[in-house]
């Protein structure tokens, strides 16, 4: 009874978001049908029962982790959750089972769920993702290569594998396993990159033996842009490794070098590229063909417009055109846009809210980290999961280019959901391992005088 | 220590939150209204979708523009293609046009004409009242005036000159609106074949079709000399005779005659040069007036600014017609003497619209005093039966100016009537006479254009006129006719503006 009564902030931050689950699914239900049903509240009570059911194992496992992370990730999952069960049920799913979106979503957030139990209360000792850095680079890259050969386009980009009735998306264990290489590699040769003994006209860079794998990984994320048309992921692919290097040797230079060589790289795939074209044209004007190409990101602006301030209400928006809704991929990319017409500018800013949330507790878990690698491998996960989520966000709002990644917890999807959970799991660890270190050492240190106290 | 670059890392992310939250800003508030008023906004369009649109009536209550609700879906027809561009299209695919919108708020109910109703319905949270929209055009002239234009590319304008009422306006070619207007998805196939037409028959020529005048600018530069005192009708340049013959040689540039069809050169007076459409005699008047004096007689007719067709909260917007090249705010000055003296018979850089002369007719009809165009007569509340309901707003015109004084105007009237019934100008005007199509007992003023546009092009046909036009009768129709391509004006344009002024008047009178 004592452990269940651990992970107190986490549980207290946990009951207030998760009555609003059963809250915005009434809510939706009644916008919709105008009807008070019993029935749709059976997604909400699985949701609540998943999160609750994960944060007592935690609790029951002893697990000192962070406790913020849970509440953050529950919130954005809420959200999400109520989204899609607000949407038409036969968007997506997978027909072999006949669960319907929002049943497929939740089975997907159990199995998460359970992973991330796994890794959190499971990885006791790191040395199987440190030692093995290089294997997991390769398993990285051979992943990336069969992706390329082999996978299923949809949409025009190369993104999935197809076996039988389940279909994956690689790109997002590969995620995973390029900040494992990266966080390896920096945190043993940092000091080397960091230094600088090569000089190349004003740049100074590293020596070749060292240098020679980032280029490898750079080399990889232009290979996705052009054979996969995936931009989204290859930015960021590229976005976390710039950030790895960034923390891995505080030099901006290499931020900057790297930038220029992105843009340079996008510049000529723009050149060569019809479909890479077709994406910046759509993204700098995409009212020049608005029922073509451009018509998505049109439609998006116009639902972030409909939103305003504080939004349609939750079930009242996306107008049905022609008995379609406006935005075909809703569900996935475009859900951010449904949020902000839905609940508004609040809304959407309360979303950015829950991932800064994620980002402060990430870059908390890296800072108390014990150790290089560890600080790494946080770091390199947690800004993984903020950078995707500012990527497609910022797509929606026509910041950056819209491209097809999803916005974690949140859309439609197995495999994010999944290796999301992984990423928390692994964050979790980290914070257990550097908390349960800091508990061992104060123990063996005497006890602490108590200060006296001094009047006047 | 690699913990000592993380809040830098921190600070860099935060900026990119920043952004978005910025960016959101942008699109949910900044931009939110002029967004959700965009006619390809879905919100509209599904509003659109189930909602009853008000009808559109022309000025004896026949009905141009309808809807009706067919499973949940409006249906939006139109009764005659003569009206399409001026009624325009309410489309649940490609948004709207026309009348359907400028006036799509209140067809659509959500304005009220009274804007203190709109207060009160927003508190009481009533549902949306369509209304309907009364035109001043009459669909019989329309379709007569369109019949006309049939198989060929041009526009009529028709102007009541007294109140300033839009009584026909019409573009060829035109198209069913209906075809763009039902199942949103039928309506694609029928709007690429249109958007791929040579003819461009989205193009409404009436307000926006930009053309060279030709002579029927000689109507602007004699009513402008006139008013400023450069010339009187009794005015003769005693060089012209020659000049006739072997050119008017203008700032090294050599101004020739038109073929004068066996015509002996005279020394002519306005109403024989107006009559024989003299480029020579309207050369020297238009330097007689000088530069300033020509920009200022034209602007007052309404050339160097964008016009309107009221009413103006509702306005049509019609294209800028110009006597020089246009610059920011209206026309730049001429290059020199010899572009004045081509301007002053219609050629060099002067562009108008078919309005814009329909306009210049009607003043000079109207004693001088132009009636601002307007073509909605009213606003009703929908009667259930479907016919005229209870007015809920009227309209007149939206306003007046004095271009040139009533004598000026009555000693132009004088030498276009001489053009359209005098023995110089018969063989070119005599045949827009409304006396050749069964009107008996009025007189037609009228002057033809005939507009060059280089190389071996055929020119553009030309009418402007006006009918009953004889000394104290009060004209009821003034008139503007351009066919394009069409060869002289004497030969196409002019026949038909007889014919549709006869018809008016035909249709007035009984």
């Amino acid at each position: 009874m004592y452990r269940l009564a651990a992970r107190r902030t986490e549980l207290g931050l946990l009951i207030p978001i998760l009555l609003l689950v059963p809250l915005g699914v009434a809510v939706t239900n009644i916008a919709q049908s105008g009807l008070a049903e019993p029935g749709p509240l059976a997604v909400a009570v699985v949701f609540v029962g998943l999160m609750l059911g994960a944060h007592l194992v935690l609790a029951w496992s002893g697990h000192r982790g962070d406790e913020l992370l849970l509440p953050a990730v529950a919130a954005m999952g809420a959200l999400g959750i109520v989204m899609l069960n607000r949407l038409p049920q036969d968007l997506a799913g997978n027909p072999a089972f006949n669960l319907g979106m929002v049943g497929t979503q939740l089975v997907w957030f159990g199995i998460g769920l359970a992973a991330m139990l796994v890794v959190a209360i499971g990885v006791r000792d790191d040395g199987f993702l440190r030692h093995y850095k290089y294997s997991w680079g390769l398993l990285a890259a051979a992943l990336l290569v069969v992706t390329l050969l082999f996978g299923a386009e949809v949409n025009g980009a190369r993104l999935w594998i197809v076996i039988g009735p389940f279909g994956f998306q690689p790109s997002e264990a590969i995620k995973v396993m390029l900040v494992v290489f990266l966080a390896g590699y920096l945190a043993e040769n940092r000091a080397v990159l960091a230094g600088a003994s090569l000089r190349l006209g004003p740049v100074k860079l590293p020596p070749i033996p060292y240098l020679a794998p980032m280029l490898v990984v750079f080399a990889a994320v232009m290979l996705v842009v052009v054979v996969s048309r995936d931009l989204g992921t290859a930015l960021l692919f590229f976005g976390v490794f710039l950030t790895m290097l960034f923390v891995a040797t505080g030099r901006r230079a290499y931020v900057l070098f790297g930038s220029v060589l992105f843009v340079v790289g996008a510049g000529v795939a723009y050149l060569l590229f019809p479909h890479v074209q077709e994406r910046i044209d759509t993204w700098i004007d995409p009212w020049a063909d608005p029922n073509g190409s451009g018509y998505q990101a049109v439609q998006a602006i116009y639902a972030f417009a409909r939103g305003g301030l504080l939004g349609e209400g939750l079930g009242q928006g996306l107008p049905l055109v022609d008995g379609r809704l406006p935005i075909p991929a809703v569900h996935t990319d475009m859900i951010f846009a449904a949020i902000g017409e839905e609940l508004g500018l609040l809304g959407g800013v309360a979303m950015l809210g829950l991932v800064a949330v994620i980002m402060t507790r990430g870059l908390r878990i890296a800072v108390l980290a014990r150790d290089d690698f560890s600080t790494m491998l946080a770091t390199g996960l947690a800004a993984g999961l903020v950078l995707q989520s500012l990527i497609i966000m910022g797509g929606n709002l026509k910041v950056v280019p819209l491209t097809g990644i999803t916005l974690p917890f949140v859309s439609y999807g197995g495999s994010s959901l999944l290796a999301s959970f992984v990423v928390v799991g692994l964050l979790l660890s980290i914070s257990h391992r550097s908390i349960e270190a800091d508990q061992a050492e104060s123990a063996e240190l005497p006890e602490p005088a108590q200060p006296e106290m001094h009047a006047g | 220590m690699i913990a000592s670059h993380l809040p830098r890392l921190g600070t860099a992310m935060l900026a990119g939150f920043a952004v978005l939250a910025l960016a959101m800003s942008w699109w949910q508030v900044v931009l939110a209204s002029p967004l959700e008023a965009r006619p390809d906004n879905p919100a509209l369009i599904a509003a659109h979708r189930s909602e009853p649109r008000g009808t559109i009536f022309d000025t004896n209550g026949t009905v141009l523009a309808s809807t009706t609700v067919v499973d949940g879906i409006a249906r939006r027809a139109y009764a005659d293609p003569a009206s399409t561009h001026l009624v325009g299209y309410a489309s649940l695919r490609y948004g709207t046009s026309g009348i359907e919108r400028a006036w799509d708020e209140l067809l659509v109910g959500l304005r009220d004409p009274n804007p203190l109703h709109d207060v009160v319905n927003d508190v009481l949270q009533r549902p949306l009242q369509p209304h309907d929209v009364v035109l001043t055009v009459d669909a019989r002239l329309q379709s007569f005036a369109a019949a006309q234009l049939a198989g060929s590319v041009g526009a009529i304008v028709a102007l009541d000159p007294t109140t300033g009422a839009v009584l026909a306006m019409t573009s060829s070619p035109t198209f069913d609106a209906t075809l763009i207007s039902g199942e949103p998805r039928d309506a694609e196939a029928p709007w690429s074949a249109l958007q791929q037409d040579p003819g461009a028959p989205f193009v409404d020529r009436a307000r926006n079709g930009i053309y060279v005048p030709g002579s029927v600018m000689k109507v602007v530069t004699a009513a402008a000399a006139l008013d400023a005192g450069a010339i009187t009708p009794q005015t003769t340049f005693p060089t012209q005779p020659q000049e006739e013959v072997s050119g008017l040689v203008v700032s090294g540039f050599t101004i020739t005659e038109h073929d004068l069809a066996g015509v002996q050169p005279a020394l002519w007076d306005l109403s024989p040069a107006m009559q024989i459409s003299s480029n020579i005699y309207f050369a020297h008047v238009g330097l007689e007036l000088g530069q300033g004096r020509y920009l200022a007689g034209a602007s007052a007719f309404g050339f160097c600014e964008d016009l309107r067709i009221g009413p103006m909260d509702h306005a049509l917007l019609v294209s800028a017609s110009s006597v020089t090249a246009i610059a920011d705010a209206g026309c730049e000055g001429f290059v020199d003497d010899a572009e004045l003296a081509s301007a002053a018979f219609g050629q060099a850089r002067v562009t108008a619209t078919p309005l814009q002369m329909a306009l210049v007719a009607a003043t000079i009809a109207n004693q001088g005093v132009m009636l601002n165009p307007f073509v909605v007569r009213e606003v009703r509340v929908p009667d259930p039966s479907g016919t005229l309901g209870q007015v809920t707003a009227s309209y007149g015109s939206p306003g007046r100016r004095t271009v040139v004084s009533p004598q000026t105007a009555e000693a132009v009237r004088a030498v276009m009537v001489d053009a359209v019934h005098g023995p110089l100008g018969a063989p070119y005007a005599g045949a827009a006479n409304v006396a050749n199509y069964g009107i008996g007992g009025v007189q037609t003023a009228g002057k033809t254009g005939t507009a060059q546009r280089g190389g071996d092009v055929p020119p553009h046909s030309w009418f402007i006129g006006f009918s009953a036009a004889q000394p104290g009768a009060t004209p009821s129709i003034a008139v503007a006719i351009i066919v394009e391509g069409a060869g002289p004006g004497s030969a196409t344009a002019a026949p038909i503006g007889g014919r549709v002024m006869a018809e008016w008047l035909r249709l007035i009178g009984s």
